[in-house]
């Protein structure tokens, strides 16, 4: 278990293993930004947190990046009344697994996002109207490109070690072929080099009950308007994929909603399972943006190491970084068999990758488990 | 009683001695990492292990070695002819489920192959089971039969009839006495309690 009890700083943090209050900044940047579309921008912003302290010689920090609907808080509160602390805040903090009394930790929502990023939904500054779907195609690519140019800013002059999960592997693993000195240890979780056709689809699935929706028109729509049944539909959909059957059949199996009528022959929720994915549904759409949606998940489609490398040993030829590589066995979307897939080109390529298989039944969103297991690998590699 | 893991260090010794520096090694069965750990520092070798059990790879990754959790075999076939300088297999072939598919995967992916195993032909467990006609049980096998993992005993004997079936080169060979340090000249298959052995094509 984690070490926080035992953390000095943990006498003076707000509590036990936690960050405590945090507060987001903005990365400006008014330089031009060419995306790999061609398009441009003529300046972003990037918004971000930081939890824990650079060191003189600049080299703890560690970059976490976010999947596709997380944003850059990732530990903490902003408020003392916030229900819910970051996503990724059982991993990171005094005495945990990424020891914040050790690491100066970052995370920025990725461009195309929609949490303060620039991004369809942010204002066009020719306009003042948002940019809609006339905002620059994002890759995976442009994504690191961009926070490399707001870690530049900070002084961060090498990252000991960049974290993510699902598309924020994707990120981490790109940032390691692009900037091969800028980084040291890679820990890639519940990633893919490339997705299936499965992958692909269910993304088609979701960007479509998002077009299809009359209030999306376009992508034009006034904020906090816009396709919000296709958002929902999107997001349920979506849901399904992240977790797995025996999680879901555990959690809910055929139970009923409290005051659901039995056996009543019509379509009303009946059982508890579609009322937690409505929940879902509609919890998503007070919080994201539809158009982001569109274009990070094309972003996760288009992410094709070995197209884009000739092989994914080529791709790796030049990686000076570390890596541990985690696969979950319950995983279906990005299964192991693809995590596998990395770590073994990785080594074909003469660079330094471990892989461990995690034996979990909570499917895709596995990574984001408090699993001692977990904790043991991502401490035991940031040394 | 000694320990087995006391006992091992004539044996990763020899290995050590065996081993090129700064070459590329993969041990198969790498348990806990202690062997290759040990020759990361004696020799500064890429080193790689595979294991399936992931407590031990865990253990490895906290020593700061590349550990690969899997099927020893799969992991072998995902990489070309003479990928690795040296394949290890140290008291591993024992508990695999087809030890001549390692052994020719080792020597496809390995330029040398170094296969160590606790003789079985050694004198006392010929004894024990001749007494007592049951399962030995001392330092290396320590439980008993339906507490331990399947295991498939070899002997001296057996790994040098196999070799010469299967017309592999022995280049070089180490037997150790029951003690597992001092040499063993005299009737191996009898009086050894370990062997090591380096293979090539």
């Amino acid at each position: 278990m984690n070490a926080a009890e035992a953390s000095p700083a943990a006498v003076t943090a707000p509590a036990s293993g936690d960050v405590g209050l945090v507060v987001p900044r903005d990365f400006v940047t008014t330089e031009p930004f060419t995306f790999e579309s061609g398009q441009t921008l003529p300046g972003f912003t990037l918004r971000y947190e930081t939890y824990g302290r650079l060191n003189a010689a600049g080299d703890n920090a560690v970059l976490i990046c976010h999947a596709l609907s997380g944003d850059h808080h990732c530990a903490g509160r902003h408020t003392a009344a916030d229900r819910k602390p970051g996503w990724w805040d059982n991993l990171i903090g005094p005495g945990k697994a990424v020891d914040t009394d050790k690491f100066f930790v970052l995370c920025a929502n990725v461009p195309g996002g929609c949490q303060g990023s620039s991004g369809p939904s942010s204002p066009d500054p020719a306009t003042g109207r948002p940019h809609g779907i006339a905002f620059p195609f994002v890759t995976i690519r442009d994504m690191v490109r961009a926070q490399k140019r707001w870690l530049d800013s900070l002084g961060v002059n090498k990252l000991f070690a960049l974290l993510g999960g699902s598309m924020g592997g994707m990120q981490a693993l790109q940032f390691g072929i692009e900037y091969p000195g800028f980084c040291a240890r890679l820990v890639l979780m519940a990633m893919t080099a490339r997705e299936s056709a499965q992958a692909i689809a269910f993304n088609e699935v979701g960007r479509q009950a998002i077009m299809q929706d009359p209030a999306w028109n376009g992508g034009n729509y006034q904020k906090d308007g816009g396709p919000r049944v296709g958002l929902a539909i999107a997001r349920m959909m979506a849901h399904i994929t992240y977790v797995s059957d025996a999680s879901m059949d555990r959690k809910f199996g055929r139970k009923k909603k409290a005051g659901a009528a039995g056996d009543a022959y019509t379509f009303d929720g009946q059982f508890e399972v579609e009322s937690y994915l409505k929940h879902q549904g509609e919890s998503f759409i007070n919080r994201f943006d539809a158009n982001s949606y569109l274009y990070i998940t094309r972003a996760i489609d288009h992410f094709d190491l070995a197209a884009a490398y000739g092989s994914l040993e080529a791709a790796f030829a030049h990686v000076e970084a570390r890596s541990l590589v985690l696969g979950f066995t319950s995983d279906w979307l990005f299964p192991p068999s693809q995590s596998r897939a990395i770590a073994l080109a990785l080594l074909r390529a003469g660079k330094r990758a471990s892989y461990a298989e995690l034996d979990t039944d909570l499917g895709h969103d596995s990574f984001l488990l408090e699993s001692p297991q977990l904790y043991d690998l991502v401490r035991g590699f940031l040394v | 009683m000694t320990k087995p893991a006391a006992k091992r260090t004539v044996d990763m010794q020899i290995l050590a001695d065996w081993v090129e520096p700064r070459s590329r090694v993969l041990d198969l069965g790498c348990g806990r990492g202690a062997l290759l750990d040990s020759l990361v520092q004696s020799k500064d070798i890429f080193a790689i292990g595979v294991d399936l059990d992931s407590a031990k790879i865990t253990a490895c990754v906290r020593l700061g070695l590349t550990a690969y959790q899997g099927d020893m075999l799969e992991f072998m076939r995902a990489f070309p002819d003479g990928h690795f300088d040296r394949v290890i297999c140290s008291r591993t072939l024992e508990e695999v489920a087809d030890p001549a598919a390692v052994i020719a995967e080792a020597l496809r992916v390995g330029r040398a192959v170094t296969v160590g195993f606790v003789n079985h032909g050694y004198w006392k467990n010929r004894l024990a089971t001749l007494l007592h006609g049951r399962k030995p049980r001392n330092a290396v096998y320590t439980g008993e039969w339906f507490e331990s993992r399947p295991s498939n005993p070899v002997s001296v004997a057996d790994f040098e009839h196999f070799c010469a079936t299967k017309r592999y080169r022995i280049i070089r060979h180490a037997l150790l006495g029951g003690d597992w340090k001092s040499r063993c000249a005299l009737a191996p298959n009898f009086f050894a309690g370990y062997a090591l052995y380096d293979l090539a094509q």
